[in-house]
């Protein structure tokens, strides 16, 4: 990368530079015999150490010894008496004094000069190539998205890469000179003489920041700093990296608001929980107590005067008692219900054949005596509560031998149904009474009945039961009837996945 | 009669009147009415078994057995329940629940307490009329209660 004029300077072919210095030698000497010739003396000393003086500038310190001894020989054979001789005599001391001092002084202050020269040559090289490689990583800098700044330990900005401009709006001319946090207006997460105290013992530092951009706009990075050291160990600069996380710092925001919100309404939630089960508590006690007295007060009076009232009074007071223990029996069963809706579900895998099998017996006692054809298909394992599923399976099978019971050959079938990949289906179906498909909608709603008491007996409660379960395990309850051509009833939950067996 | 000569006295907790008549005429239809003695709330319950206020002067025997509702007015029957399971001289004292509550906690809570028995009260007059007796004779006849407790 040297200039050609440089090069020049230091000629390395060693003829080109002795041959200077014998040819500006013999050219001193040539002019030296011209001005003789026109009777100007003394002028061959001058000549002669010009020719020292442009040997040593141009070919450096050997072709200037030369040119010296070529000059003192040339001198002594040509201008000092005798002349064409090269003896010399004591008057000539001077003169040779003079042009061997002169000379080496000329020859001395172009070896310094050279050197000089040399090494300033060096250093720039040096310099260039450093020069070339900052340029190269200054320009790798700017390839990267991330933003890059450079600041000495006044925290005065020196570096500035294109990730930079891009993210806070200014060009690298803008912003490298001036105070980085007076420009961003950097918010800082702690005090920081902690953070430069931090960064001063170990090297680095991490954490948030808030900055403000060009256009006043507030922006959150992640923000690292890496402190440059120099060789004495000294801190000359910080290298400090950015990444723009104000869009994943708001969202985080809001799925902290969102959390909030959720506890709060959780909270809530809880405390209307809390109140229904005090309700619950008050309907259980409070309203079977005086139940338990009209029925208690109405057997009593029966008792004392059965034998002198007429049959209706009779029929009357029996009518109490019966009004009484059906509403017993209600407020019994709501209860139930509403527990299902608080109770915690504790969820096992478990055979839904055996469970079918545990419910039959419990519904025994309702089929006795009757004619029952039951045919009890092939069943799945089932993921879930087992004693709220058991009682599921019991009131469906009780509804099924319930509404049946005009039938001579009554048939109950239990099975599993086609379901798709996730879900199972599992169906109770009867040849009972059956019921209008437009009333589809009432089966499971609490209290809601299709039949008169007088001829299927309940309260009306058992299939809202049986769907407030189903929907607790995340399945679905639904009917096909037709009347006095039976009933199936269906319920659908997810299958099992991955649940380790827990008989 | 035999047996009410050998009837142990009955500590009846209960604030509803309604309640305690239907008890009562239920254990007087069994002949088991004659030893009762009523507290109308938890604190008259505990003054029974302390012998303070106007139960002073009562005999120093322990009741055979303690008909204890859960919901009373003052004190609780917990309350009660907790406060004569921890102390010595009436730990040997028989406790029955006879509350409405069918609520698990009550139940959970009167076992963990030391409850000797847990009975719900049935809306139906024959049941109840039913577990009074059985309760009364097994408590009151049957069983043998700690010494130091009443029998006549």
């Amino acid at each position: 990368m040297s200039q050609p004029k440089l090069q020049l300077h230091f000629a390395h072919s060693a003829i080109l530079r002795y041959g200077l210095a014998v040819a500006s030698v013999t050219i001193a000497l040539a002019i030296a015999f011209i001005l003789e010739h026109h009777e100007f003396h003394r002028g061959a000393i001058p000549l002669f150490l010009l020719a020292v003086a442009l040997s040593a500038w141009y070919g450096g310190v050997g072709p200037a010894m030369l040119a010296i001894v070529l000059s003192t020989l040339s001198f002594d054979y040509y201008f000092t008496p005798p002349f064409h001789s090269l003896r010399f005599t004591l008057e000539d001391v001077p003169a040779f004094f003079f042009l061997l001092t002169f000379g080496a002084l000329i020859t001395g202050f172009s070896a310094v000069r050279r050197r000089l020269e040399a090494e300033l040559l060096q250093a720039r090289d040096r310099l260039e190539i450093e020069v070339a490689e900052r340029t190269q990583q200054a320009s790798l800098l700017n390839l990267t998205h991330d933003t890059i700044f450079v600041r000495d330990m006044n925290d005065v900005i020196t570096y500035w890469n294109r990730g930079a401009e891009e993210l806070y709006g200014w060009p690298p001319k803008e912003a490298i000179g001036k105070s980085s946090h007076d420009l961003l207006r950097t918010v800082f997460p702690s005090p920081r003489d902690d953070i430069r105290a931090e960064l001063l013992r170990t090297g680095r530092w991490e954490g948030e920041l808030k900055h403000a951009k060009a256009d006043g706009t507030e922006v959150v990075v992640s923000s690292r700093w890496s402190l440059r050291r120099d060789e004495q160990e000294r801190p000359v600069a910080v290298l400090e990296t950015n990444n723009d996380i104000t869009v994943r710092k708001r969202r985080e925001q809001q799925i902290e608001g969102l959390n909030q919100e959720l506890a709060k309404r959780s909270t809530e939630l809880e405390a209307i929980n809390k109140e229904l089960e005090a309700f619950a508590y008050s309907v259980s006690h409070d309203l079977r107590a005086p139940l338990r007295h009209i029925a208690g007060f109405t057997e009593l009076l029966q008792k004392k005067i059965s034998s002198v009232v007429d049959e209706k009074s009779n029929r009357y007071l029996a009518m109490i008692l019966d009004a009484a223990k059906r509403m017993g029996n209600l407020i019994d069963d709501l209860l139930a219900f509403s527990r299902i809706g608080r109770a915690e579900t504790q969820k096992t895998l478990f055979s839904l054949t055996q469970l079918v099998r545990e419910a039959l017996a419990e519904g025994r006692q309702d089929a006795e005596g009757r004619n029952i054809a039951w045919k009890i298909g092939a069943l799945p394992d089932f993921y879930g509560d087992r004693s709220m599923l058991r009682l599921v399976l019991v009131n469906l099978i009780s509804n099924a031998i319930k509404f049946t019971r005009t039938r001579t050959q009554a048939e109950i079938e239990i099975g599993c149904a086609d379901g798709n990949t996730d879900d199972l289906v599992v169906f109770v179906r009867d040849n009972g009474v059956g019921f209008d498909m437009k009333y589809v909608n009432k089966l499971f709603g609490v209290f809601q009945r299709l039949h008169d008491s007088d001829a299927f007996e309940g309260t009306g409660i058992g299939l809202a039961t049986v769907q407030r379960i189903i929907h607790r395990h995340g399945g679905k309850v639904w009917a096909e009837g037709v009347v006095d051509g039976g009933a199936t009833i269906y319920f659908s939950a997810p299958k099992p996945r991955g649940h380790l067996w827990k008989p | 009669m035999e047996t009410v000569n050998k009837l142990g006295r009955i500590l009846l907790v209960e604030d509803d009147p309604k309640d305690v008549e239907l008890t009562l005429t239920a254990l007087e239809e069994y002949n088991l009415a004659n030893e009762v003695i009523v507290a109308r709330d938890g604190e008259e319950a505990l003054e029974y078994l302390y012998s303070r206020g106007k139960f002073k002067t009562r005999s120093s025997d322990n009741p055979a057995v303690m008909l204890l509702d859960l919901k009373l007015p003052k004190v609780d029957g917990l309350e009660v329940l907790k406060q004569i399971k921890s102390e010595e001289k009436l730990r040997a004292i028989p406790v029955v629940v006879l509350t409405s509550s069918r609520e698990e906690k009550d139940m959970v809570a009167s076992y963990r307490l030391g409850v000797n028995a847990y009975v719900v009260k049935p809306v139906d007059f024959h049941e109840f009329v039913n577990a009074i007796k059985e309760l009364g004779v097994f408590w009151a006849v049957i069983n043998e209660p700690p010494p130091g407790s009443v029998r006549k």
